[in-house]
């Protein structure tokens, strides 16, 4: 029973160059959870996230008709409308993408990134704020002594930590995740997990996962997206249940 | 594995065609410096006067190439500093805010504006000076501005399309880094998508800058003499590298005089391999400050 809703999607539809490709969404997201989303691949599960942070405005030829209403704190805002400033919506819901996706910058400018867009030049503010972000994503042993050198000579579990650490920098209510471990190895999957249970504390997590195993360790919640549908996963414990009693 | 036949004829065929490549511009270059090494020296540039009076002004060069160097080089980075912001913004309008419709109505225009032969053009900037002379002021003359606005037009289409291709061939991943981190349209042209497109657009412009140093069309008809001195102001006309080795090399009375002309040419391969290293080296130094160290972007 979901309680404590932060996100709410109504009677939404997703259209690329007149195919639709999400069909009358309807979905409640619940606050300081994973919702885990599978599904059959090319369904639009990356296209689900990127309507939260209204990324898809960036890809020519796409088209949303609906409504999202996110709850920052302050009740539910239409993040839609056409006064709501979409930069600030995407500093609220951080997203991380299925390749780690370092800007060509060194390890020290990537993370302060975000900072540097919104425009903070106190460097001792930076380092801070740089410190405690690698810190929160398990990075910083692993990268305190190579700041300076470039982001890409990080290994591919390392880039994707990187990654969220960005994309926590801006200190986030709601994490987006699209197959964040697709390309990584056991260890460094492992090391992904531990750390989104541990966010979950602080942030909303929405993940796209093609693992069963992973969605069954971590996810509180779970959908499934196939057919231009958002459905709730089928419980499998409740489905014997319910044959067991007929 | 063995290749198949084919595939083997394809990479003899590629060698032979790189090969010919290789050595044309090997017997080009070798020509030149073969015919012109001897001339080149203090005398070709400075003629009979010191060094240092000539590059202090204290004492005019007559007989050497100083002036056409120096009227070359200015011309050079003039219609740069005319031609490089306009092409830029240009390439980042069509490429970054441009409707499909308005890029395809701007394409054509450029390209047809890339195929206009440069006497064209030349006559076109003779034309706009003939004009502005009788209507405006008569003390307007075919004058390096003239030059240097003239050899812009010519070249604007290399870097509008070079920054336009450049930045729209970057990866939809790349685009959306900083979108999704909050950046604003602007801030994610300038902090990644312009950085990341510097090598496509830096050799745009070194194109462009190749092309402004060696045509003769267009400064012939705008400014370009045979005597003019070292230039004094923009407004003033001009000795050029290739305008000299045309005029020495069509009309010379004795063999140490196209010889002077070979000098020439291979003075002005020199400064074109100097501005390019230059532009190089502004393109590495602006990647390194951009991309790595604690400074703020």
């Amino acid at each position: 029973m979901k309680t404590n809703i932060q996100i709410r999607m109504e009677n939404l539809w997703f259209y690329y160059h007149d195919r639709v490709i999400l069909e009358d969404i309807h979905a409640e997201i619940e606050k300081n959870a994973i919702t885990a989303i599978s599904g059959p691949s090319g369904q639009g599960k990356s296209t689900f996230l990127m309507i939260l942070n209204r990324l898809w405005e960036n890809i020519d030829g796409a088209k949303v008709k609906g409504k999202v209403e996110i709850d920052f704190g302050k009740g539910f805002e239409d993040v839609y409308h056409e006064s709501y400033p979409v930069h600030q919506l995407r500093r609220r819901v951080g997203m991380v993408f299925q390749t780690p996706n370092p800007l060509p910058m060194s390890i020290y400018k990537n993370i302060a990134f975000p900072l540097t867009l919104m425009g903070e030049k106190n460097q001792a503010t930076l380092s801070h704020r740089v410190e405690t972000a690698l810190k929160k994503a398990f990075l910083w042993d692993e990268v305190k002594d190579r700041l300076l050198e470039n982001a890409e000579t990080l290994s591919g579990g390392q880039q994707q930590r990187l990654c969220i650490a960005r994309a926590l920098v801006p200190e986030p209510d709601i994490l987006l995740l699209d197959e964040p471990t697709s390309s990584l190895d056991e260890a460094s999957i492992r090391v992904i997990e531990a750390l989104l249970l541990e966010l979950k504390k602080s942030c909303t997590i929405i993940l796209v996962s093609h693992y069963m195993d992973q969605i069954g360790r971590i996810a509180d919640h779970r959908l499934v997206l196939s057919e231009r549908k958002l459905r709730p996963a089928p419980d499998k414990a409740r489905d014997i249940q319910n044959r067991i009693e007929k | 594995m063995t290749k198949s036949f084919p595939d083997r004829l394809l990479s003899l065929f590629s060698w032979i065609c790189a090969m010919f490549l290789i050595s044309s511009v090997s017997i080009i270059l070798g020509f030149l410096i073969l015919k012109g090494y001897k001339a080149v020296n203090l005398e070709l540039i400075f003629s009979d006067v010191r060094p240092l009076d000539a590059l202090l002004l204290r004492q005019r060069v007559f007989g050497g190439l100083l002036p056409a160097m120096t009227g070359t080089v200015f011309l050079i980075v003039l219609s740069m500093a005319l031609a490089v912001p306009l092409g830029l913004a240009s390439g980042i309008f069509l490429s970054e805010y441009a409707s499909s419709k308005i890029k395809w109505i701007f394409s054509l225009t450029f390209d047809i504006l890339s195929g206009i032969p440069s006497i064209v053009v030349g006559l076109f900037g003779f034309s706009i000076t003939v004009f502005l002379h009788h209507y405006f002021n008569e003390r307007i003359f075919p004058c390096l501005l003239i030059s240097a606005l003239s050899l812009s037009f010519l070249v604007l289409p290399y870097i509008i399309r070079t920054t336009q291709i450049s930045l729209e061939s970057l990866p939809l991943s790349l685009r959306l880094t900083a979108p999704a981190l909050g950046a604003t349209k602007r801030q994610n042209i300038f902090f990644v998508l312009l950085p990341s497109s510097l090598s496509g657009i830096i050799s745009g412009i070194v194109l462009a800058m190749g092309r402004c140093a060696e045509d003769t069309a267009v400064i012939m008809l705008t400014g370009a003499v045979a005597t003019a001195g070292i230039p004094k102001s923009i407004f003033s006309g001009f000795e050029a590298l290739p305008f000299y080795i045309y005029y020495m090399a069509a009309e010379y009375s004795h063999p140490s005089e196209l010889r002077k002309a070979y000098g020439a040419a291979l003075l002005l391969l020199i400064i074109c391999s100097a501005l390019f290293i230059f532009s190089y080296w502004i393109k590495n130094t602006l990647k390194t400050k951009h991309f790595t160290g604690h400074n703020s972007l």
